[in-house]
């Protein structure tokens, strides 16, 4: 019995998932443990494992496509097993257990009707559409309906272009090519449309013709360009962040903080052996402003404004090819040390690529910290659904004017982000002094 | 005045129905050896009309038969060899297999066919004569032949009444056998004579005796004439009996196989033909015998040669639908 | 050109074929001394005397007439008054004209045309409106061809009069007082019986439809240009047997159907258009099949009821913008 690949569900709140890169081919090998592919969400890439020992039999949904949670994606089985309900079969049409019948018809029902569909839904389309479909490897359930009663219909598959789908199949179709040229060319990665067939159709020869070509040329001129496909949390950066600037209509206000007592109060703790991150203090002192006001740790939804009573303080991490918001989950009730040992775990996590996704999920507001780069002010890009951000940048000694004098001190600016949607000027601003004055007055944590 | 009949016409008259009865003997053995698809309906006993009639007419004269209709065929001149084979449904058979025993037709010789529905006849022969009258200008005469049962049909009316009406050359033969299928006539017609209705029509009727060929002969010789000259249709009601059942495999619950036989015995038309000769006309039981084993081994060879018929090519299937 | 009417057209039809065959006649009620009850006969019984026969009421003889007529050889062409009334020798059109040639093997041949004047004409009420072309494309043997102008009613009625197939020809009666372009004899096209007109050229829809509801093709077609909707309209002409490959070329061209007639839908002569397309070229299909026709019931005599049983261009132009 073959075993079914299935997208997986990571955490609560996801529903869809792509799928960024197959680490096996048909036909390979697997051991159990060992991963079968990654799967992209809007947040991260994950890397699935195969759950049992086997061979790759059959990928059913390509890398770039997007399915829906639980949708079959591939099947793990014996040797020249057969693949359960072949015969092409539609990738998406694997019925996931259990899901309500009814989901079709609500499909049906919308007009136009959304992407998205549940999987194992019908999709109601003409014979036309589906013909065209067919022909150009589509995914009936990824094209939107225009058609009368939702159905999908001719135009909506013409002017369907899948997201991040490598169109190869019909490169294949096209040219004509001898079978050890086209098995030649799969290994290769060359794209036979490419190759000149210098006797009608493709042979190996003139694949290895145009080999050495494009190699002789390569050599000669370097490439001015190359293109690359995106990475998965390249991708999912892309698209929340183009979401973000498209959704919320932003003020950025900068503030200079004086950060002498930071500085005291650290130097305090560290002699008590308790080691804590700017970082650190900066997510205790902001969420404890944050409970006092609301408004900076709630969402928008449709005309609602959600408010939470909580504070999961997302702190962005760099990493080498991107960058995850992990957050700390209740950080206004937590201890500064508690705080600080969940900073770094989540930190040496996202570097290592383990992070769990529900620390990705539900945060509240964020804070970004540039300060290491030097950098003094910036408009950091609110993550949503949250409604602000908090850039911090670099802590430099500047001369100020206390009480008349000018004096030393070491002044760190915050850039705060805000969504003009429900944060009025005034009250980002009054946000903000509040930040100020815990910082710089520390005993106001107790008050 | 009757027309005088020559010992050759009379032994024609006995070979053809020698013929008509061996070769529904013939029908009527394989059919029940389950040899011939479909069913069949036997003429048996009613030879003297078919052969009376047809041998009054020209091969270009028309006959209109009935699903009883193999002597009819058989009397206008079919060759037998190919109608055993259609019979049979083989791809030699006079219609090449599609029609079979109910559908027999062989326009060589002016038969235009076995009609299926009862009744179906009247206005195709009243159709044919008209054109051969009216447009073709020729002396044509059309003949159909029809059973009690079937002068109930609504279409008999439509096409008694034109023939009249435009004196067309049509006869209308009623072979009155007293049994429509398994219903007695008199229990669903209330006329003695079925000729009694062509006074309604304007046109003479006429009945003769169904079993003695002569007298069938000598009416439709008159018919003939009447209707060449012009003068319009005749009504011949040939009073007979259907000797077999309605089809073979009938079991004939509706009556008694004594009496039938009872009938049989006293008016086989093959039986009493040497009692109905006109005068001076003589045949030796040996005469007759030999005419009756030449007509057997006819028979006999009509079936060799429907046996060794191919059925029809799966390709003639969609053949013939349309003319062009 | 000059401009006829459909029911001139159809007499010069008439006397251009008897001219050419001598054998050719045609009978029916009331067409001799009232010329038709259309006029679709008048003059011709002076020009061809003896060839236009006014018979009694008797449609079971002047369709199996007509059927023995033409198995005699002549080659008739016969009246139904109304269509209404072919229902009366309905057996004469299945059993007898349909199949003498099937089941004979190919021996009769039956050049006759059926002329039936059909659909509703104004107060007709159930027994004098219909249009019946349905029943009969269920029928092998017959072909049945339904023109929608002039031109083609003339082109159309010489091609079933020079068959020799039996031909079903619907004229209908809203028809016969349109003028149209007909050319002269020596400038006419010949119409080969099966074949169907793509009239207009378009792309986004195909409607297909004959006869009397050509109309509303047409003037569906001319309120959706108005629109940028372009429809391609094809006239089938002949309703059996039916142009199958233009029909679907166009929908796969257009990817869309839309039929209209004026019979009643369910069953209607088209419902085997849409069950061919959806057979044949399904795939090609980018919305459902959409039908107009008369609802399930006999016609109303009552002006505002009567309304109700007819389609119009805009029940055409709204299903069609609903399936774009």
């Amino acid at each position: 019995m073959a075993t079914e690949l299935l997208m997986p569900k990571l955490g609560l709140t996801m529903t869809e998932g792509t799928i960024d890169e197959w680490k096996k081919k048909e036909g390979d090998p697997v051991q159990k443990g060992e991963i079968i592919y990654a799967v992209a969400t809007d947040k991260l890439t994950n890397d699935v494992e195969a759950e049992c020992d086997g061979v790759l039999l059959k990928i059913l949904v390509q890398e770039g496509e997007t399915v829906p949670c639980k949708t079959l994606v591939g099947w793990i089985g014996q040797p020249g097993e057969a693949v359960p309900g072949a015969a092409g079969a539609a990738p998406a049409a694997a019925a996931p257990a259990g899901e309500p019948a009814k989901a079709a018809e609500a499909v049906a029902a919308s007009a136009p009707a959304a992407v998205g569909r549940p999987a194992g839904a019908y999709v109601p389309a003409t014979p036309y559409a589906k013909k065209l479909a067919r022909e150009k490897s589509f995914e009936l359930s990824a094209i939107p309906a225009t058609g009368y009663k939702g159905v999908v219909v001719a135009r909506d598959v013409l002017g369907f272009a899948p997201a991040e789908t490598a169109q190869t199949a019909p490169a294949a179709e096209t040219v004509k090519a001898s079978p050890l040229a086209a098995k030649l060319a799969g290994d290769l990665g060359v794209d036979l449309s490419a190759v000149k067939a210098a006797h009608g159709r493709v042979l190996a020869e003139d694949i290895l013709a145009y080999l050495a070509e494009t190699r002789e040329k390569a050599e000669a001129e370097p490439a001015r360009e190359e293109v690359k496909p995106m990475s998965g949390m390249r991708k999912a950066i892309a698209r929340n962040m183009l979401a973000s600037v498209q959704t919320s209509p932003t003020v950025t206000f900068n503030l200079g903080i004086d950060m002498s007592e930071m500085k005291r109060y650290r130097e305090q703790l560290k002699a008590k052996e308790i080691k804590v991150s700017y970082t650190d203090l900066l997510v205790k002192f902001v969420a404890k402003a944050l409970t006092e006001f609301p408004l900076l740790n709630c969402s928008v939804q449709d005309n609602k404004i959600i408010y939470k009573h909580y504070v999961n303080m997302g702190v962005a991490v760099a990493l080498d090819n991107g960058l995850v918001v992990p957050n700390i989950q209740d950080a206004d009730k937590k201890s500064l040390t508690q705080i600080s040992a969940e900073v770094k775990e989540l930190a040496k996590l996202a570097r290592e690529g383990k992070l769990p996704p529900e620390k990705l999920q539900g945060g509240t507001f964020t804070i970004t910290n540039l300060g290491m780069y030097g950098i003094e002010s910036f408009t950091p890009i609110i993550n949503q659904p949250e409604v602000a951000i908090l850039g911090v940048n670099t802590m430099e000694d500047k001369v100020v004017v206390r009480n008349g004098e000018m004096v030393i001190r070491p002044i760190m600016n915050l850039s705060l982000t805000a969504d003009h949607r429900v944060v009025d000027g005034s009250v980002a601003a009054q946000f903000l002094q509040r930040v100020k004055a815990l910082m710089e007055n520390p005993a106001l944590m107790l008050a | 005045m009757p027309e005088s009949i020559t010992k050759e016409q009379a032994k024609k008259f006995y070979e053809t129905m020698c013929t008509i009865r061996c070769f529904e003997e013939s029908v009527k053995h394989d059919f029940l050896n389950g040899e011939i698809p479909g069913f069949v309906h036997l003429y048996i006993g009613e030879e003297a009309i078919g052969t009376g009639i047809c041998a009054a007419l020209r091969d270009t004269d028309l006959i209109e038969s009935t699903h009883r209709g193999h002597g009819h065929c058989i009397a206008k001149g079919a060759d037998v060899n190919r109608m055993m084979a259609e019979v049979f449904g083989k791809k030699d058979g006079l219609c090449h297999g599609k029609g079979g025993s109910m559908h027999i037709a062989d326009f060589s010789v002016g038969m235009l066919g076995a009609n299926g529905v009862v009744g179906g006849g009247y206005n195709l022969a009243t159709g044919a004569a008209l054109a051969n009258k009216m447009i073709l200008k020729n002396d044509t005469v059309s003949v159909v032949f029809f059973g009690d049962g079937a002068s109930n049909r609504g279409t008999f009316h439509e096409a008694a009444n034109v023939a009249a009406a435009w004196k067309l050359p049509v006869i209308f033969v009623n072979e009155m056998n007293c049994w429509a299928s398994t219903t007695p006539y008199r229990t669903t017609t209330a006329v003695e004579n079925i000729s009694d209705r062509a006074k309604g029509y304007n046109m003479p009727g006429v009945i003769v005796d169904g079993q003695n060929v002569f007298e069938v002969y000598q009416a439709a010789v008159e018919a003939v004439a009447r209707a060449r000259r012009g003068e319009g249709p005749t009504f011949i009601e040939a009073k007979t009996y259907r000797i077999e059942g309605h089809f073979v495999g009938d079991p004939e619950l509706y009556r008694k196989k004594e009496e039938t036989m009872e009938i049989f015995h006293r008016t086989d038309p093959l039986k009493i033909f040497p009692t109905q000769l006109p005068e001076g006309v003589e045949f030796t039981q040996e005469e007759l015998d030999q005419i009756l084993a030449g007509a057997r081994e006819k028979i006999k060879k009509a079936k060799e040669f429907a046996v060794a018929c191919e059925y029809p090519e799966e390709s003639e299937f969609l053949t013939d639908v349309y003319a062009d | 050109m000059r401009k006829i009417t459909f029911s001139e057209a159809t007499r010069e039809a008439m006397a251009e074929e008897m001219e050419k065959y001598p054998e050719c006649f045609v009978m029916g009620e009331d067409i001799a001394r009232q010329g038709g009850i259309f006029g679709q006969f008048k003059g011709l019984p002076a020009e061809f005397p003896g060839r236009v026969i006014d018979t009694p009421i008797s449609e079971t003889f002047i369709v199996g007439g007509g059927v023995g007529a033409a198995l005699a050889g002549a080659r008739p062409v016969v009246d139904m008054h109304f269509a209404d009334f072919i229902g009366v020798a309905m057996d004469e059109v299945f059993n007898q004209m349909a199949k003498v040639r099937y089941m004979f093997g190919g021996q009769a041949r039956i050049p006759l045309v059926l002329r039936a004047p059909d659909g509703l004409a104004g107060g007709g009420a159930a027994q004098h409106s219909q249009s019946v072309e349905s029943w009969f494309i269920h029928i092998p043997g017959i072909k049945v061809v339904a023109p929608s102008n002039p031109y083609d009613a003339k082109m159309v009625l010489k091609a079933a009069i020079e068959s020799d197939d039996p031909v079903l020809y619907f004229e209908n009666k809203v028809l016969y007082k349109e003028t149209g372009e007909v050319p002269e004899k020596e400038d006419e096209v010949p119409y080969e019986i099966g074949k169907a007109r793509v009239e207009r050229e378009g792309k986004d829809v195909t409607i297909v439809s004959y006869s009397i509801g050509m109309k509303n093709a047409r003037a569906a077609a001319d309120l959706l240009a108005k629109d940028g909707i372009q429809a391609e309209v094809i006239d089938l002409i002949t309703l059996s047997p039916w142009d199958k490959e233009t029909v679907i070329n166009s929908v796969k061209k257009t990817h869309r159907l839309c039929l209209v007639s004026e019979c009643v839908k369910q069953g209607g002569a088209l419902a085997e258009v849409a069950a061919v397309v959806a057979e044949e070229a399904l795939e090609y299909l980018d919305a459902p099949i959409l039908r107009y026709g008369a609802p399930f019931t006999p016609i109303p005599f009552a002006p505002t009821l009567e309304k109700l049983y007819r389609v119009y261009p805009e029940d055409l132009v709204k299903g069609i913008k609903g399936v774009l």
